[in-house]
């Protein structure tokens, strides 16, 4: 029993580390202002290029980088549609989302000259901990950058209210922009996760939402880098949960059980967004 | 005058950027761009079986389309007509080989059930969002997988067929098969139904007070609040009849195309589905337009893959670019987190 209980605990850790990146990313983008629903397709960017550069140079940290810029590349795309452009954000996350998935599947055939799943690359391995160990840290650092420095004050500002941050002689979009950028490069570093340190490959779906779990863990976790950590806990505990069960229990059915960690994050979305306010600004173009 | 050519120059860039970044995809691919396009529009539009082909793949967009439009013209944004479509089509086709009625009411029940579907599928996340004021982009997403994982463990269990090689339920018989509309192509008299409810959608929104509630709802909820219209009715409403028709496009394809359910009937078209309806403008009619626009694509993508070994996913590289490019237009007045039902 308490061998099922640590692998459970193992696992969970294990699956929350791809949500964790991203909906840091999600809090980032969200306090300055900009809703990203693009996090899905910078988690696919973030997954494939890694493999892709791992692929070339045999080193799968050079690999995580090339995932993380890939992330931090459509970020910026986001970031200057939403602050040059000015256009519906939820849209242009979307186009990005379809770009993304298209561009992940197209590059498969290209590169690897087959539909659906990469070569095996090599990966991180055993080090992946390393990259699990360092969502906390990340965490921290991004409290504390957004409560205890002017960057921080000045990012949620903007997205409370980015006039009041003009009229201090400050640049709301600026702020965004690198707001959103960061948050890509979040995003990439999750999805760089899945691919070179959980596995070793890519697959086409392999995302499977988690991007959109990550918004919800925000939401969950009241725009905030610790509340959003702990709840993409409690969604890694529930995708861990569907592993662990599955085969143990016969009477359980196999395939609908996969939708547990969408389930968790509908009722997680249901039960607390009528008692928690976002952003003023946040998706408001400015 | 000079305001004239800015107002065009937009469009053309746009148009030059997506041909540009298509002829790459294409010598990316090892195929010229005058090679890659003509297999393009060949395989889409030339001869009576690609044709067929195209307007096959236009159906099944245009139904999730128009579901999208109506969600959206009451500042909805709805990205779960895959799932609802998945959900419509496991109905009909979870019935359809149980059936022993005329085949006229046959195809009035499938297609009732298909809309039931994704009524109830659309409605969870229209009642969530009424009730909980839960973010309906996330939600409307999270039971796209949902629906995945239900309809493959119905469809590979208690309802599989049995001559079924995967997740497929039952045959419906031949009766219940929706007549042929241009003979020797697959293209059956679906789209007919399609059109209709475009038609339909178009008189609700210009001609009832239902559609008139629902644009000022999504035009100016505070004003809309303020004059009586009911938002958190037309919130649930709206997002459950924008899944009904997605789920009928399930329909459909149920009992037009492939007369049984697979858990693989989709490649997407509800995701495709969004960039038809911003192409649309929202609007019914003109989104037919479009939905033939993107069927040549879909069709002529894979023909295109076939014949000159450009991957079809880049048609859907450009279907992502459109609908980036298309975020500049503005659809709706205010959609943060915050903004209550």
């Amino acid at each position: 029993m308490s061998g099922i209980l640590l692998s459970l605990a193992l696992l969970t850790v294990i699956k929350a580390t791809p949500i964790v990146y991203a909906a840091l990313g999600g809090v980032i983008s969200e306090r300055s202002g900009v809703v990203n629903i693009g996090l899905e397709g910078m988690m696919i960017a973030g997954a494939f290029t890694a493999v892709v550069v791992s692929y070339y140079s045999q080193n799968p940290v050079l690999g995580l980088f090339g995932g993380v810029a890939a992330g931090a590349l459509f970020g910026f795309v986001l970031a200057v549609a939403a602050t040059r452009f000015k256009v519906d954000q939820i849209v242009a996350g979307t186009g990005i989302n379809l770009i993304c998935a298209g561009g992940a599947a197209y590059g498969l055939v290209i590169i690897f000259n087959q539909p659906g799943a990469s070569n095996q690359v090599n990966a991180l391995g055993g080090d992946y901990w390393v990259l699990i160990a360092f969502a906390l840290p990340c965490v921290a650092a991004l409290h504390w950058l957004l409560y205890r420095t002017p960057w921080g004050l000045r990012l949620r500002a903007c997205g409370e209210n980015p006039a009041a941050v003009r009229s201090a002689g400050l640049d709301p979009l600026a702020l965004r922009m690198w707001a959103v950028t960061l948050s890509g490069a979040f995003a990439g570093l999750g999805g760089a996760f899945l691919s070179v340190g959980e596995l070793n490959l890519y697959s086409d779906g392999m995302t499977a939402g988690r991007g959109f779990i990550a918004l919800a863990a925000v939401i969950f976790g009241r725009w905030t880098p610790a509340g959003a950590f702990a709840a993409a806990l409690v969604f890694g505990f529930f995708e861990a949960l569907q592993f662990v069960l599955q085969g143990r229990i016969a009477w359980l059915p196999p395939d609908a059980m996969q939708a547990l960690p969408y389930v968790a994050a509908l009722i997680a979305l249901a039960g607390v967004t009528g008692k928690v306010r976002a952003p003023a600004a946040d998706g408001v173009p400015y | 005058m000079k305001r004239e050519a800015r107002a065009f120059a937009g469009p053309i860039v746009a148009v030059l950027a997506i041909a540009a970044l298509m002829s790459a995809a294409m010598l990316v691919a090892g195929t010229t761009p005058v090679a890659g396009f003509s297999a393009l529009i060949a395989g889409a539009l030339g001869g009576r079986n690609e044709i067929g082909e195209t307007l096959v793949a236009t159906t099944a967009l245009l139904f999730p389309a128009l579901g999208i439009a109506l969600a959206f013209r009451a500042g909805l944004f709805n990205i779960g007509a895959e799932g609802q479509l998945l959900v419509g089509a496991l109905f009909a086709g979870a019935v359809g080989p149980l059936l022993t009625i005329p085949p006229a009411a046959a195809f009035v029940l499938l297609f009732f059930l298909g809309a039931l579907g994704g009524f109830v599928w659309g409605g969870i996340a229209g009642w969530m969002k009424a009730r909980f004021n839960a973010n309906e982009v996330i939600s409307t997403l999270m039971l796209n997988f949902v629906a995945a994982s239900l309809t493959l463990e119905l469809a590979g269990g208690p309802l599989r067929g049995p001559v079924a090689s995967g997740a497929e339920t039952a045959w419906l018989p031949n009766a219940y098969w929706l007549p042929t509309l241009i003979s020797h192509t697959r293209l059956s008299t679906g789209i007919l139904v399609a059109l209709a409810v475009a038609v339909a959608l178009h008189f609700v929104f210009s001609r009832t007070v239902f559609g008139y509630e629902l644009r000022a709802t999504g035009e100016a909820p505070e004003a809309a609040r303020r004059n009586g219209i009911n938002i958190a009715r037309i919130t649930w409403l709206s997002l459950a009849l924008s899944g009904a028709i997605a789920g009928m496009g399930g329909a459909a394809i149920v009992t037009g195309e492939l007369h049984r359910f697979n858990t693989q009937l989709s490649p997407g078209y509800g995701f495709t589905a969004i960039a038809v309806a911003l192409v649309g403008d929202l609007r019914p009619l003109w989104i037919c337009v479009a939905a033939f626009g993107f069927g040549i694509l879909e069709a002529g993508g894979l023909s295109m893959q076939a014949s000159v070994q450009v991957p079809k996913d880049a048609i859907h590289v450009i279907e992502g670019l459109i609908v980036l490019i298309l975020a500049a237009r503005r659809y709706v007045v205010t959609r943060a987190h915050g903004a209550s039902a």
